[in-house]
This record gives C-alpha cells, sequence and structure tokens, in this order.
C-alpha cells in the first residue's frame, strides 16, 4: 500500500451500495479493531483519515 | 620529504602496500632518513598519484610499471587527465546505483506491508454481516468507484495476480449487465 487512493466517502458510499447500513459499518469497524487492531488503524490511514479521527473511530469501535 | 606512514594515510593506503610498492620497484623512495627510514620526494608523490590513478582504473601493477616506465610526454598527460575524469564518473554513477538501489529495495519493504490477509478481511467482511453475495456486490462497487484502489487493495492482501484479474474481470461484468 499504497499508490491508487480510494477516499472515506467513496469507502463509505461503496459499503452503502451493498447494502451496508450505519449500524452494519460500526459493527464491521468493531470486528476490524477487536480482529485486527494494527491493520484497522492501516486501513483508515489508507483512506486518507486524519490521525486524530483515527483515534476517536477506533475509540468508538473498542 | 614525507615518511612512508604519512605517504601511506595521504592515499588511504596500508604500510606494508608502500613497502610492497618499494619491493616489486615499482615505486622506491628517493631518499633515506639518517636511521635509514623510507622518505618519499615530491616526484615520488606524483608518481604515487600516477599509480593511484591507473589502480583506479583497474590496472594491475605489472600493466602500470610498463606505463610509467614509458615516457612522459604531453599526450600522455592528456589521456590521464581524461582517466580521471572517467574514474571520477565511474565513482558517481556508483554512488547513483546504490542510491537506487537503497530506494527500491525501501520499495519492496514498503509494499511488503499488509494491512491484512485475505482470509482476515473476508472475516471481518462476514463478520459484520455480509455473506457471499454481498462481498461479490462489494467488489463490483469497489471495481465501478475506483477500479485502481480495488486492484492496490486486492494486491495488498497478498492475491496473486491472476486471481485479482478474475475478481476485476467478473466485477467489472456484473456491474455492466
Amino acid at each position: 500500500m499504497t499508490t491508487a487512493n480510494v477516499t472515506k466517502e467513496q469507502w463509505v458510499e461503496i459499503f452503502r451500495a451493498i447494502g451496508l447500513d450505519e449500524d452494519m459499518m460500526w459493527k464491521w469497524h468493531r470486528e476490524f479493531e477487536a480482529r485486527h487492531p494494527d491493520g484497522h488503524q492501516a486501513f483508515l490511514e489508507w483512506i486518507g483519515i486524519p490521525a486524530g479521527e483515527v483515534e476517536g473511530i477506533r475509540e468508538k469501535s473498542r | 620529504m614525507m615518511t612512508v606512514g604519512r605517504l601511506a594515510r595521504r592515499f588511504g593506503l596500508s604500510r606494508s602496500t608502500l613497502l610492497y610498492y618499494d619491493s616489486i620497484g615499482l615505486l622506491v623512495p628517493s631518499g633515506r632518513s639518517r636511521a635509514n627510514y623510507r622518505l618519499y620526494s615530491e616526484e615520488d608523490v606524483v608518481r604515487m598519484e600516477q599509480i593511484a590513478l591507473y589502480r583506479e582504473a583497474g590496472l594491475s601493477l605489472e600493466a602500470i610499471a610498463d606505463i610509467l616506465a614509458g615516457e612522459s610526454g604531453e599526450a600522455v598527460q592528456a589521456l590521464e587527465r581524461r582517466l580521471e575524469s572517467i574514474n571520477e564518473e565511474i565513482s558517481d554513477l556508483r554512488r547513483q546505483q546504490q542510491t537506487i538501489v537503497a530506494l527500491l529495495r525501501e520499495r519492496d519493504r514498503l509494499s511488503g506491508t499488509r494491512i491484512l490477509t485475505k482470509d482476515r478481511w473476508v472475516e471481518i467482511l462476514r463478520g459484520s454481516g455480509l455473506d457471499e453475495e454481498g462481498m461479490w456486490r462489494w467488489h463490483a462497487e469497489f471495481e465501478r468507484t475506483a477500479p485502481e484502489a480495488h486492484q492496490d487493495f486486492l494486491e495488498s492482501l497478498g492475491i496473486r495476480k491472476k486471481e485479482i484479474a478474475a475478481i476485476r474481470n467478473w466485477s467489472r461484468s456484473a456491474s455492466n449487465p
């Protein structure tokens, strides 16, 4: 990772398009955080989320 | 006049190398001190500069001795200057080569960092309520929205190029029925 960037908005759009609602997306964050915290961090950075917001999302996922 | 130790330091050589040059007659010091230590004159230093130049160009000591035994006219001096600049260009290129190799190694190391493996990614998607069909829709949407990032992401999961091509092919046909 990484040359081609996908933004947070695009990612959310993709998830929404396949039928994941807000609740399911948070469930997805919780799964990610619980199983692979480092991967979660790396992924959130990859989609260009600033450090402070990454910390907030991970906090909320625990 | 210069002692063997000082001359060695100046050219970055060992004392024993200079003693060896003396023993084969390549660079014989012009003088001796009262205690019989070797002393090198300015001319000896000039000769040592020539030896260093030819060594850097990869010539054998024997070949260097032959060249230095011949007459040193203007043509020879011109050739020596050219040789010197070629030597410098080569060491510049070698530095560039090392820098590039270092950069490439760094790149390999970076692209080797994976967010996750494929299996773990699938596990997480499944854990958040997505079934097989949902995952395929995810691929199709990803391909439609950000095809390059789709490729990049699949590579980061360690999926083989062939499989990625197949997944993306399928994704395109699914999003453009």
